[in-house]
């Protein structure tokens, strides 16, 4: 084929594409989202992302509280500790993080930002504040009063169990003499 | 009345949502050389660079609300052109296209400068030979000359990686060049 045959071809493939376009502009066949969507998107987003943060601080707390509350039988304490401790809660808060760090990651911002540094600082932050959460005594008074009475009360209930192991029960009867 | 040639693509888009949206011709003729050019780049086929530029605009329409008119325009469209490359890259399955007959338009007349056009097609060969990461960078640096900053907000990767990455290309592209040409 001549060259000035498939420039021609080019340059019409070009004017092509752009009225292919504005035709379907024009007829309606594609339609601009509304700007409301966007800022809903973007809010929920942000809340999501709090809402992941927030509840990964508040599980790892958990795990905290159990880890203090455990009594002084330092070698009973593992076991103790694996029996009473619900799985549940370290799972979900990992959980928790991905999805908070997936999130990041999909924030325009996260990589103009070593992002190794950020996924670091977010982890880290969310162990202290849990830690803080914990240090600053706002457990104990979740389980004196407060929403989150119930669920604190339990945790502690469990723990006062014994462990439900094997042997355990010669181990209760002895407790219970 | 307003003169949308004059105004800046940021203006023009605040213009196409709020008042005319047939103004939306004028953003496509802006963009859609240089938009084909680099899926065509990326891609290596010419059919499958215009089908994605197509589809990049009719995205970039649909969405045009979510655009910050903060920010470039050029960036957030070079973007979902790049997106749609490698969407159709990642259909074809094929990593490392090989160039065909591919024409690209540009100020140079090249029928008449013999020489600059062998010279573009024997770089536009040992680009097409490099690994996707380094053919992006160094086509959106040399050949679209976008700045170290457009092209990490383009390919959404920090500006140092941009620079580590544009030398490792400068280096491979000397050694395939120079393989090539023995």
């Amino acid at each position: 084929m001549p060259k000035n045959k498939k420039i021609t071809r080019s340059a019409a493939d070009k004017a092509d594409l752009g009225e292919k376009v504005m035709a379907k502009i024009r007829s309606g066949q594609v339609k601009m989202k509304p700007k409301w969507l966007f800022i809903a998107g973007s809010v929920l987003s942000l809340a999501g992302l709090i809402g992941l943060s927030v509840s990964a601080v508040f599980l790892i707390n958990i795990v905290f509280f159990l880890l203090r509350k455990h009594g002084p039988m330092g070698h009973w304490r593992l076991e103790l500790m694996l029996n009473s401790l619900p799985f549940w809660v370290p799972v979900a808060a990992i959980i928790c993080l991905v999805g908070g760090i997936w999130l990041l990651k999909k924030y325009d911002f996260s990589y103009k930002k070593n992002f190794t540094l950020i996924v670091l600082g977010f982890i880290f932050s969310i162990i202290i504040a849990a830690w803080l959460v914990d240090a600053i005594g706002l457990n104990e008074r979740l389980l004196k009063g407060g929403r989150m009475r119930r669920l604190y009360q339990q945790l502690e209930k469990q723990e006062e169990t014994l462990p439900r192991g094997r042997g355990n029960g010669l181990y209760r009867k002895n407790i219970q003499k | 009345m307003v003169k949308i040639s004059k105004l800046s693509d940021e203006q023009l888009v605040d213009y196409i949502r709020g008042k005319d949206k047939e103004a939306y011709v004028e953003i496509v003729n802006r963009y859609k050389d240089r938009l084909v050019r680099y899926a065509t780049y990326l891609t290596g086929d010419n059919d499958n660079a215009s089908d994605a530029v197509q589809e990049a605009f009719i995205k970039a329409y649909i969405n045009l609300n979510g655009f910050n008119t903060k920010k470039k325009f050029s960036s957030w469209i070079y973007r979902i052109v790049h997106n749609e490359a490698m969407n159709l890259l990642r259909r074809d399955n094929k990593e490392l296209p090989m160039f065909k007959d591919v024409d690209f338009k540009s100020g140079v007349n090249l029928e008449e400068e013999l020489i600059k056009k062998e010279l573009q097609a024997h770089a536009r060969h040992c680009l097409s030979q490099m690994p996707l990461i380094y053919r992006e960078v160094l086509s959106l640096y040399f050949l679209e000359e976008r700045s170290y900053e457009e092209i990490s907000d383009i390919l959404r990767i920090p500006i140092g990686t941009v620079g580590t990455r544009i030398n490792r290309a400068k280096v491979l592209m000397k050694k395939i060049c120079q393989k090539t040409k023995k």
